[in-house]
């Protein structure tokens, strides 16, 4: 073993961490962010909408590849309409917030013997289930995977006010793909982010590096190699300190408020704020910033955005989130520089460059088809928006909602808590080397998800009753499901990255059939179709696709995007 | 494999009078030297996590500090009267009987004042540190634990378990599993939430994979739940055939170490268990307000308290005290003035606690000396650098050398007697510090002050200044020293006026003094 080798890959002094190859690894030259040219087939049009969605059923898939790739970018970065906000489902004694109606601005109630804060507990849970909700009617769009995306890069976490949390949440929701710019002033001054960071403890005479570090750290120009004492190759410790009294006097308000009248928001106080002059470093071309007042704080960004760099570090970030983690020299080189200079030519809106990497040849290279090991939200979003889900379909609002929150539990059990991620640095699969995606891996996780898709595909989900996936409709939104092959293949073609091998498909039709011979099957589906309200010939048909559906879900496989 | 440890180890362990299950366990570790097992395979390492840094203040009691600490965090202290005392001055939290008996029965070891260099105040980046291993600069992708693991089994997960480690190196009692096992490729521990219910996985057939990313990850999830599976099988039977003995409370902790001791006892030969036990993080209502002795912080340690007594008078009566040690880690203790909400804030360092039939009963460095007066936030400052605890267990618990010990912590370490007798073999270092030749002055002082100290023997010497927060602001001696009278200048002119700390480490003794400058 070399040892000087194993220790700088300890040390994480070696760039990316490579796996273990199985076999030779063949490593051809990188595609880069050139249009594709190729055909754009049901293969390409499920691989674009498994990244950019959390999952497209095979009608969906079918009419993007007829549409072909331009129009189905459009789709997906077509603006629509910011999702109604999240209303009281089922929580009858809130006196301000009649069930029906929506919370956002209704202040909360102390008990008066405990000093207590009443009526928040149902606000969080009404805010998950809300979020679910929206992810699962996203329809063909971008814009809940970047909601998630900007989530995880501005990493806040803690339980913290659910009305402020709908403040956060919309922000990124709604600037999805759009300036990066001027979401960071709006960040800067986010009551969220202001309290999560301490931001509002910012003063001149007390200031709070939190948030000028993180600003500079995580969410902007990112960190380089440590090139002298305090210098970060990108920015120094001068530059956290002076970013930090350029952003002094903020301060949020309406946290946990019982007062009717006071609004969720942020304002600026002149006389905590710092009018001296800051003098950042040389990695900011020795910069003075005179005082600004309230508007200090986006001469700061617009400095730190004069750099190039911030566009290769969220070129980095995007990359990792819709193609792989690991980024290689001529990735560096062919991908994430090219689409840099969109990024700035666009003066740092997200949407043509992230589009011109969705549209690359890179994208669809075939080695980015499948090596993605989905997050737990998209391994349990997926087939469920692919296959249908009956609890889904529940007439009443409150017992969707409580689905909803079902399944929020379930993905929390996988490690992934929207609302909740671990630090401010977002969840680790995003950034932590080596492992990167595999850090959703482990012998818990895997049972966890596991019996997720079991329970499902078997009927024994609980919400109140036992719930299970729409096999039935399943089947029949594909083209021949009277023959068990193709049927196979469709629905493997729906829900897996890559088809399988011959034994493989063999192994899935004797999970499907236990051994009766094929036009058994087109006896029981043919039976059933035209019988639709027959018990028997429903339930025939249904168990026999519930063990299918069963074996698909439960290879590694599936894991992968 | 490294053949001096070897023979240490298997020596080491044939001393050990021991049966569990009708098997004489001394014989295992001699038949390995012909079977290829590990042979240093019987000593267990529990890590206990206590996660959201603890008021160590408030676990160690420091009774001969408590005029001023009364001034500083009344709100909060609890009474003098209450303490357990374990030495004339110093106590324990009066929840943690549990503990005091073990100090008694020479089964617990307190460690004051652990932490690290400048220390970081973030939950998780502090959390990143101590189960890396690192220092506050570095930033490490693997744990202390992985990187010793990795030692000998560097293609870990590829090929394992096999006939030689059909178990698993280490467990996560929980869902998550610990940094503190992470490898370069793969993590040494499998997260385990209940021994009883650990489910199969539906593995499929190996398939032939192409060498593409694709293959690679598709490989991998194939390892992983080939391994989930294999494991499962080694710790269903060690769950049916382990047992346990004694009466354990219900608590998370309890349930997570009464696992431990039924795995152990069931055969398995896992080293490393990481158990956790969350909720420290106490801003706000550490204490109740009628009461300092009861309150959220009383609740964790007498559930801490008791799991482990429970826990030790368990693997007592299995007989297989000898083979666990533990230890106690908080990511960092808090600031010495309590906050306004009977809560504490984020701080520096903490004490921890080893136990277990084989530690020293001791109490390991100083009650941390409290100013009458003191800059807001300020914490405790340290004395003992948290990779001393781990280069010590390393070496005295699982006879790794002191070379490749400092190639798992990057650094040189300073060895502890923590372990005593029915560890492995350790040299010994002679007494080579007088404490009471340290001398500061002027103190206070203006512009200068000098340090002097003598050594009655060559020994490696570390003298550094610390600042209020825990940042360690100038190394002023980081070397091997010779004998005799040594005096060192600590030019602190450029500072702001206020409170300093002087660290002097020679071999094991820790002493620090306050500087105030003015």
């Amino acid at each position: 073993m070399d040892r000087r080798a194993t220790l700088s890959t300890l040390l994480g002094r070696s760039h990316v961490a490579k796996a273990q190859p199985i076999v030779e690894s063949f490593q051809p030259p990188v595609l880069g962010l050139t249009p594709y040219s190729g055909a754009f087939g049901f293969e390409q049009a499920a691989h674009l909408l498994r990244r950019a969605t959390f999952g497209a059923k095979y009608a969906e898939i079918k009419a993007a590849a007829a549409k072909g790739l331009n129009a189905t970018l459009d789709d997906l970065f077509k603006d629509i309409k910011l999702p109604d906000p999240p209303l009281n489902y089922d929580y009858a004694t809130d006196p301000s917030v009649p069930v029906g109606s929506t919370w956002i601005n209704a202040p909360y109630v102390r008990d008066t013997s405990t000093g207590a804060l009443l009526h928040q507990n149902y606000r969080n849970t009404s805010l998950r289930s809300w979020t679910y909700e929206n992810i699962l009617n996203e329809g063909i769009s971008i814009r809940e995977q970047l909601t998630l995306f900007w989530h995880n890069h501005f990493g806040v976490g803690d339980n913290q006010d659910p009305k402020f949390w709908y403040q956060h949440i919309t922000l990124l929701r709604t600037y999805a793909w759009g300036n990066f710019k001027e979401l960071i002033k709006k960040i800067n001054v986010d009551p969220l982010m202001l309290r999560f960071l301490n931001g509002n403890q910012n003063t001149v005479n007390a200031p709070n590096e939190n948030y000028g570090r993180e600003v500079l750290e995580l969410f902007t120009i990112g960190k380089g190699p440590l090139a002298g004492p305090g210098d970060y190759t990108n920015y120094t410790e001068q530059d956290i300190r002076e970013v930090a009294r350029a952003l002094t006097g903020w301060r949020d308000q309406g946290y946990n408020t019982v007062d009717a009248n006071t609004k969720v928001g942020s304002f600026f106080r002149i006389s905590s704020h710092d009018t001296k002059t800051k003098k950042l470093s040389h990695r900011f071309d020795n910069r003075e910033i005179t005082n600004g007042f309230d508007k200090e704080h986006e001469t700061v960004v617009d400095i730190i955005f004069s750099k190039s760099e911030v566009a290769r570090f969220i070129c980095r970030k995007l990359y990792r989130w819709f193609v792989y983690y690991e980024i290689s020299a001529d990735v560096e080189q062919n991908v994430i520089r090219p689409m840099a200079d969109i990024l700035i030519q666009n003066n740092y809106e997200i949407k043509p460059a992230l589009r011109a990497l969705l549209q690359s040849e890179h994208f669809f290279d075939a080695l980015n088809i499948g090596p993605m090991i989905k997050n737990p939200l998209d391994f349990s979003i997926n087939f469920i928006k692919q296959i249908g889900w009956s609890a889904l379909n529940a007439a009443d609002l409150a017992n969707r909602h409580r689905a909803f929150n079902t399944l929020f539990r379930e993905v929390g059990n996988q490690q992934m808590v929207y609302f909740d991620p671990p630090d401010v640095a977002g969840w680790k699969a995003y950034y932590q080397e080596p492992a990167f995606y595999r850090i959703w891996v482990n012998s818990t996780t895997l049972q966890a998800r596991m019996r997720l898709t079991d329970r499902m595909a078997t009927n024994n989900y609980t919400v109140g009753v036992r719930t299970g996936l729409n096999v039935l409709e399943f089947a029949n939104s594909l083209p021949t499901p009277t023959d068990p092959y193709l049927l196979i293949e469709d629905m493997v073609s729906v829900l897996l990255p890559q088809s399988l091998t011959e034994q493989q498909m063999t192994d899935l039709m004797n999970a499907f059939l236990s051994g009766t011979p094929d036009y058994e099957w087109s006896t029981i589906w043919t039976n059933y179709t035209k019988n639709p309200g027959n018990n028997t010939a429903r339930s025939s048909a249904e168990t026999k696709l519930r063990n299918l559906v069963k074996a698909i879900l439960s290879l590694p496989e599936y894991f992968l995007s | 494999m490294k053949r001096r440890n070897f023979i240490k180890t298997a020596g080491a362990a044939a001393t050990i009078p021991m049966v569990l299950n009708g098997m004489n366990l001394s014989a295992a570790p001699m038949s390995a030297l012909f079977s290829g097992i590990d042979p240093y395979s019987d000593k267990v390492l529990v890590i206990i996590r206590l996660s959201g840094g603890y008021d160590g203040l408030n676990v160690v009691l420091a009774l001969d500090q408590y005029s001023n600490l009364s001034k500083l965090r009344a709100n909060i202290l609890i009474p003098e009267a209450k303490a357990l005392k374990i030495s004339t001055e110093t106590g324990l939290h009066p929840a943690m009987t549990g503990f005091h008996q073990l100090f008694q029965d020479g089964k617990l070891s307190v460690v004051h004042s652990v932490g690290y260099p400048n220390q970081n105040r973030s939950h998780f980046r502090s959390t990143d540190i101590w189960q890396s291993g690192s220092s506050a600069s570095e930033y490490v992708n693997t744990g202390w634990v992985g990187r010793y693991f990795e030692e000998d089994h560097p293609r870990y997960p590829e090929g394992y378990p096999n006939g030689g480690f059909p178990d698993p190196f280490a467990i996560t009692l929980g869902s998550t599993v610990s940094e503190t096992c992470q490898g370069t490729v793969g993590n040494f521990s499998l997260t385990l939430t209940d021994p009883f219910n650990f489910g199969k996985l539906t593995q499929g057939k190996e398939t032939l994979f192409p060498g593409t990313p694709y293959g690679q990850e598709l490989s991998f999830l194939r390892t992983s739940i080939s391994q989930t599976n294999q494991y499962a099988d080694v710790i269903t039977a060690a769950s049916k055939k382990g047992k346990t003995l004694a009466t354990y409370p219900t608590s998370n902790l309890a349930t997570q170490l009464k696992n431990v001791a039924l795995l152990m006892s069931g055969g398995l030969k896992t080293r490393v268990y990481v158990a956790n036990l969350g909720g420290f993080d106490t801003h706000a209502n550490q204490v109740d307000s009628s009461d300092t002795t009861r309150g959220t912080q009383r609740e964790l340690l007498f559930q801490l308290s008791e799991a482990i007594k429970a826990f030790q008078d368990d693997i007592r009566q299995l007989g297989l005290e000898e083979r666990v040690m533990g230890m106690t880690f908080s990511e960092f203790g808090r600031q010495i003035k309590s906050n306004f909400s009977l809560g504490t804030d984020h701080g520096t360092a903490a004490p921890l606690f080893v136990f277990g039939s084989c530690v020293n009963k001791q109490i390991l460095g100083k009650n941390p000396e409290i100013p009458a007066t003191i800059p807001d936030q300020t914490g405790v400052p340290m004395q003992i650098d948290f990779r001393d605890v781990y280069g010590s267990l390393l070496q005295d618990w699982f006879g790794v050398s002191e070379t490749e010990i400092k190639d798992y912590l990057f650094s040189n370490y300073t060895h502890l007697p923590i372990v005593k007798n029915c560890a492995i073999a350790t040299d010994t270092e002679d007494f080579t510090f007088e404490e009471t030749s340290v001398k500061v002055y002027p103190n206070p002082f203006h512009e200068v002050s000098r340090i002097t100290f003598r050594l009655n023997a060559s020994a490696w010497t570390r003298v550094s200044v610390f600042d209020n927060i825990g940042s360690e602001l100038q190394v002023l001696i980081s070397q091997q020293m010779g004998a005799g009278d040594h005096q060192v200048e600590f030019a602190g002119r450029d500072l702001p006026a206020g409170i300093y700390f002087c660290r002097i480490q020679v071999g094991r003794e820790v002493q620090t003094m306050r500087l105030v400058k003015i």
